[in-house]
């Protein structure tokens, strides 16, 4: 045997060799030619690596170096540095994408490094076209032992007590399989390995039968044995050609060298195999259609009993195992059925496969312990969801699973623990979904799948999942009733209960499983007419526009910018929110995730846009909607933050007296005090507010509704509706020692002291614990007010901040640092400082939010020395005084207004609630949503009429037509115009409005999603 | 080959049926089961016309009408959709002129949906023939189209 210093493993799966795989080996072999390294290097071509989506990959050893994404022109690199000179090329190295560090060798990729393969042992490390290098990995010789010293009952008894089931989906226990065939005395005897991998999604057996089909032979030999059967099939896929080109490859050398055909190791038993391959039907992976495909019939399946074990093949005792299930037998036998039993659970052993795919970083095939969470899966193997999109379920089982939730993230991956949430194991496919997957969408896309590949033979499935199609098609295009809704769920169990085969019984599991975690977006598609994930477009303006909470007609005020005619722009603008200078500056953006834009060059600036327009005008007074006739009934609105300012604003149009009551000094709630000066200038929230009441708003402050004046005492006076949103404005402290000591502040309390112009004696070291906005804006804060070095700790992570990514990076740029998994338990004085005690984090389990839970960390914490601390961990509300005297309210656990979000109502027929007092701190474009619901419900309570459209709904396509031939032209979105640090004093705004110039530009990139032509 | 070669190639038994009309299509011009073709085999294998032709509708890769001489089967599973297979698909609208189900004019392709092809990891994909191709973007489906194009010899007479 010839000796060679270094190996390079370079994956020949299916998907790499589509992304060019055998160019980049005859790159190398040319390289490896030139500079004479032909004999001591060798190049092996593998089966899948798993990690298709960056192939072609290759690993050098004995290194273990991983290169990914090769191309031909990168040969010349790897021999000259890397083999010749002994340097690793880290342009073609592994970035993580949490950090973005470079992973050199391959055991380090958390990808590879978390799983535990069996099935998937050879995939990847040995040529699948070779017979000898199966051999070398140990293969054929759990056929020469089982055939040189076990008897067939011993083999049985093995798989048995392995506690191996079904990898196909159903998890039927193999050992009882074999031994139910073995049992019977009908001759001949059939094994049957099923290869029709049909689940879209998952491709696990497609590279087993490509990467290693010598152990899925071995394993039919050894079950031929077990059970007394001397011939096998393997039927599979028409659309897998090159594994079926390399399982016929595999048969022949196996014949060759004698392990398969006559007398196998000279012990008298024969076997032999023979390939079937489909011919495109997704039901012949259902096992008795399966048969009658191999018979040469159509593949329609047939009812059990008689089970294939009694009645199979040709009406033949046989058994019959999916690949994945045949790919562990070498292993059990080798290692012992112990051995293997010792993975997984106590009915769910050993490991399974799956594909992992759709919104995840790291796609690909996994093969990972039974037992292990979900989320581990999701977010340690798979590095979580890009884009810093949310998670938000993953579907599992294929077209006959269901989907999990993010609150079931630590649910064990178990045959009993998935049917339990609605799933199943099924084949392996795993899909990943983020926030912009629409449930109802998905449950109508998998009906579509199953009533095409329904194969007709019963009615239930042919016509009992056209009619679940159809009903939920209705409702995806907001034409759905609450009886229809009924129907399908009516409908499911009939179908699950009487259909013939499995494909039929599981046919409903997808709508089943949506409805059961996702009924509030079934709803919401029918009473709505809203689909919150902006897939289903008939429910929909334009994406920005359904993505906005307030609902504002993005693509309309953008098509006025592109043409200079601002006022217009304006109008459109105030008929959804009254507030563009404001959030023009502050905005989160919600809609910009959604931007078809964003699969170009990146979303549009909607924002900077919307703050050009705003400063256009010095005011609104011309631009406002038209004001109804008054009506005579009054309102009053407490709480003056842009959700009560919203609400007297509509109410105010539609005719009504409105009076808003305002505890503090002046009017703006968390616009005037809690969010910096350097983010929203005063004049901006002054010029809003002062719009508001020359339209007729009247706003009285310094009053406190429950102290100075009740909610019935208002009602005497003849205010016969009200709406409270009086924001969640009080900060919880942490129940820790010395929170009461001078120099600890709460974040609110530090920003509306800031706010209202106190400069506080922060010192010089400033420590912030927190990590929303309020924590970001006090750090920022205090470092105007002089202090030097300012560290915010937060207990989580930086993905899962919930701020605006760029808040924190303008934090950090003006000198700021945030630490990570860190928290304080105690605070003491100290030589006139404070010294806080400092807790590392770890994080733990998932909890509801689908984010891990932080914990902290055994080892004892360090003690810092910091002149200010500030406590901004979060908000309550304080509107326990407003309860109490109002009666027939309920307040919240956190001292807010118990009211249901979506129509504002409370227990109390004439008041509503709205905004951060109800939902908890959020964003100002939130509060303004609050305010319209508010608005609506105090109409439609005072004044009811059936459909009427309120102006926010009402969405007017601009005058201005798009020009639809013209070709999309590349531009590069406008970036935030951003002063320098050292340009940031107190009270300058950090960022500057952009220019006309750079507004229609921006402006004309808007696609128009909004036209329907 | 002939139908006579083929079925003493695989054997007339019934089990090798769905294996000798697969041999049968690919080696006819146009990638389908001619009627004539199908009588025959009828007498070969002891069979009945129509228990034939109800067998290969039952599998959508089988087809009585011609097609191109190459199939391109485009993947409209989830992931690839979600990748784009629908730009794809007006890719080769575009380039070709044919959508699902259609053949162009010179014979050359026909474009069919297919079921997974398992290679999601590089979706969106495609099969043309028995050559999987992946990483799909409007660019690279004209630059393979062009390629398998300019691999056929000139059609006769032209």
């Amino acid at each position: 045997m010839k000796t060679v210093r270094t190996q390079i493993l370079l994956c020949a799966g299916g998907s790499c060799i589509s992304s060019g795989m055998e160019s980049v080996r005859s790159g190398l072999e040319r390289e490896l030619e030139r500079h004479g390294l032909a004999s001591e290097v060798e190049i092996i071509a593998t089966g899948c690596m798993g990690m298709c989506q960056i192939g072609p990959m290759a690993i050098v050893y004995p290194e273990g170096v991983f290169y990914q994404k090769l191309t031909p022109d990168d040969a010349a690199e790897i021999v000259e540095e890397h083999l010749l000179k002994g340097r690793v090329v880290e342009r073609l190295l592994y970035k993580r994408a949490t950090t973005g560090e470079l992973v050199e060798a391959i055991s380090n990729i958390d990808f590879f490094k978390l799983q535990e393969k069996i099935a998937l042992r050879n995939c990847g490390s040995i040529d699948p076209e070779d017979i000898r290098e199966y051999i070398a990995a140990d293969g054929y010789e759990a056929l020469g032992r089982v055939l040189s010293s076990m008897t067939p009952e011993q083999v049985v008894a093995e798989v048995k007590a392995s506690g191996l089931r079904g990898r196909g989906g159903a998890g039927f226990p193999t050992g009882l399989k074999w031994q139910f065939t073995a049992a019977e005395k009908a001759e001949p005897k059939y094994v049957v390995c099923n290869g029709d991998e049909g689940d879209p999604g998952a491709f696990m057996d497609r590279s087993i039968l490509e990467g290693d089909p010598h152990s899925i032979i071995e394993a039919m030999a050894i079950c031929g044995y077990a059970v007394g059967a001397h011939q096998g099939y393997v039927y599979v896929r028409a659309e897998y050609p090159l594994a079926i080109r390399r399982l016929a490859k595999a048969i022949e050398q196996a014949r060759e060298y004698g392990l398969l055909g006559q007398d196998l190791f000279g012990s008298g038993f024969a076997f032999d195999l023979e390939i079937r391959m489909g011919a495109g039907a997704f039901v012949c992976g259902e096992e008795t259609a399966l048969m009658h495909s191999i018979e040469g019939r159509r593949g329609e399946p047939r009812p059990k009993p008689p089970f294939p074990a009694q009645q199979g093949l040709f009406g033949k005792p046989t058994v019959l195992n999916n690949v994945e299930t045949f790919a562990n037998i070498p292993t059990i036998i080798l290692e012992g059925a112990e051995t293997f039993a010792k993975l997984g659970t106590e009915k769910s052993r050993g490991t399974k496969v799956f594909a992992l795919a759709g919104d995840v970083v790291n796609s690909g095939l996994v093969e990972v312990p039974m037992g292990i969470s979900l989320g581990s899966v999701v977010f340690d193997i798979g590095g979580g969801i890009p884009n810093n999109k949310a998670f938000k379920a993953v579907q599992i089982g294929g077209p006959s699973g269901g989907c999990i939730p993010k609150e079931y993230l630590n649910t064990p991956i178990t045959y009993e623990s998935l049917p339990e949430l609605g799933a199943i194991m099924g084949s392996g496919g795993l899909i990943v979904m983020n926030e912009d997957t629409c449930m109802v969408d998905l449950a109508r896309y998998f009906l579509e799948f199953i009533t095409e590949e329904s194969c007709g033979k019963c009615t239930p499935c042919r016509v009992g999942t056209r009619i679940m199609l159809e009903l939920v098609t209705k409702i995806c295009r907001g034409r759905g009733t609450m009886e229809d809704l009924r129907k399908l769920e009516e409908l499911a169990p009939q179908i699950a209960k009487t259909s013939l085969c499995g494909l039929g019984q599981t046919a409903p599991n997808p709508v089943l499983s949506t409805l059961r975690y996702f009924r509030e977006e079934y709803l919401e598609h029918i009473q709505e007419h809203r689909c919150r994930a902006g897939v289903c477009t008939d429910l929909m303006w334009a994406p920005c526009t359904n993505a906005c909470p307030a609902s504002v007609n993005v693509p309309a005020y953008m098509a006025y910018v592109s043409q200079g005619r601002y006022e217009d722009a304006l109008r459109i603008h105030l008929k959804a929110n009254p507030f563009p200078s404001v959030c023009g500056r502050v905005c989160p953006q919600w809609c910009i995730k959604k931007c078809r834009r964003g699969d170009l060059e990146g979303p549009l600036a909607v924002r900077l846009v919307k703050r050009f327009m705003g400063d256009q005008a010095r005011d609104y007074d011309d631009l406002y909607p038209a004001k109804e006739a008054a009506n005579g009934h009054r309102v009053a609105v407490i709480g003056s933050g842009p959700a009560g300012l919203t609400a007297a604003y509509y109410l105010v149009l539609m005719g009504y007296g409105v009076t808003v009551f305002e505890r503090q000094a002046e009017a703006g709630g968390m616009l005037r005090y809690a969010i910096p000066d350097y983010r929203l200038p005063r004049a901006y929230v002054d010029k809003e507010i002062d719009g508001l009441v020359k339209l007729g708003v009247e706003i009285r402050t310094g009053v406190e509704i429950g102290r100075d004046i009740t909610i019935p005492q208002l009602e005497e006076q003849g205010y016969e509706a009200f709406y409270v949103a009086s924001g969640c404005g009080r900060e919880i402290r942490p129940n820790i020692p010395g929170v009461d000591l001078p120099g600890v502040y709460t974040g609110i309390e530090f920003l509306d002291r800031a706010a209202k112009g106190e400069k506080l004696p922060v010192g010089r070291d400033v420590l912030v614990i927190g990590g929303g906005d309020s924590a970001i804006d006090a750090s920022r804060i205090a470092r105007r007010m002089g202090a030097r070095n300012v560290t915010i700790l937060y207990r989580r992570t930086r993905s899962e901040m919930p701020t605006n990514p760029i808040e924190i990076r303008e934090a950090e740029v003006e000198g700021n640092k945030v630490e990570f998994l860190a928290n304080i338990d105690a605070i003491r004085q100290q030589d006139g400082r404070l010294e806080v005690s400092i807790v590392r984090m770890r994080l733990g389990p998932f909890d509801k939010t689908g984010r891990r839970r932080p914990e902290p960390m055994p080892a004892a914490g360090e003690a810092r020395l910091v002149d200010a601390v500030i406590l901004a961990i979060g908000q309550q509300s304080d509107a326990d005084a407003l309860v109490d005297t109002t009666g027939g309210l309920e307040a919240t656990s956190w001292h807010g207004v118990q009211a249901d979000p979506k129509t504002g109502r409370t227990t109390r027929p004439n008041v509503f609630a709205g905004g951060d007092l109800v939902i908890g701190a959020a964003t100002v474009v939130e509060a303004i949503q609050a305010g319209q619901i508010g608005a609506k419900a105090i109409d439609q309570m005072l004044r009811p009429a059936p459909r009427r459209q309120y102006l926010w709904e009402q969405l007017d396509p601009p005058e201005i037509v798009p020009d639809l031939d013209a070709d999309v032209e590349a531009i590069d979105p406008t970036r935030e115009p951003l002063l320098r640090p050292e340009e940031r004093l107190i009270s300058v705004e950090v960022e500057r409005t952009i220019t006309a110039a750079e507004a229609m530009r921006e402006a004309c990139r808007c696609l128009r999603c909004d036209y329907k032509g | 080959m002939t139908v006579q070669e083929i079925v003493a190639k695989r054997g007339n038994a019934r089990e090798n049926l769905l294996q000798i009309l697969h041999d049968l299509q690919d080696s006819t011009e146009g990638n389908y089961l001619r009627r004539e073709d199908v009588e025959v085999l009828a007498r070969e294998m002891l069979l009945s016309v129509s228990d034939i032709v109800g067998t290969a509708t039952f599998y959508t890769m089988f087809s009585l009408k011609p097609r191109g001489r190459h199939i391109i089967r485009l993947c409209e599973s989830p992931p690839c959709y979600i990748m784009g297979e629908e730009n794809i698909r007006e890719a080769i609208r575009e380039k070709l002129g044919i959508d699902f189900g259609e053949t162009t004019a010179d014979g050359l392709f026909t474009l069919e949906p297919s079921s997974c092809l398992g290679s999601c990891g590089v979706a969106p994909v495609m099969m043309i023939d028995d050559e999987l191709y992946g990483n799909l973007t409007r660019d690279k489906v004209g630059r393979i189209l062009d390629g398998i194009a300019a691999r056929e010899p000139l059609a006769a007479g032209a």
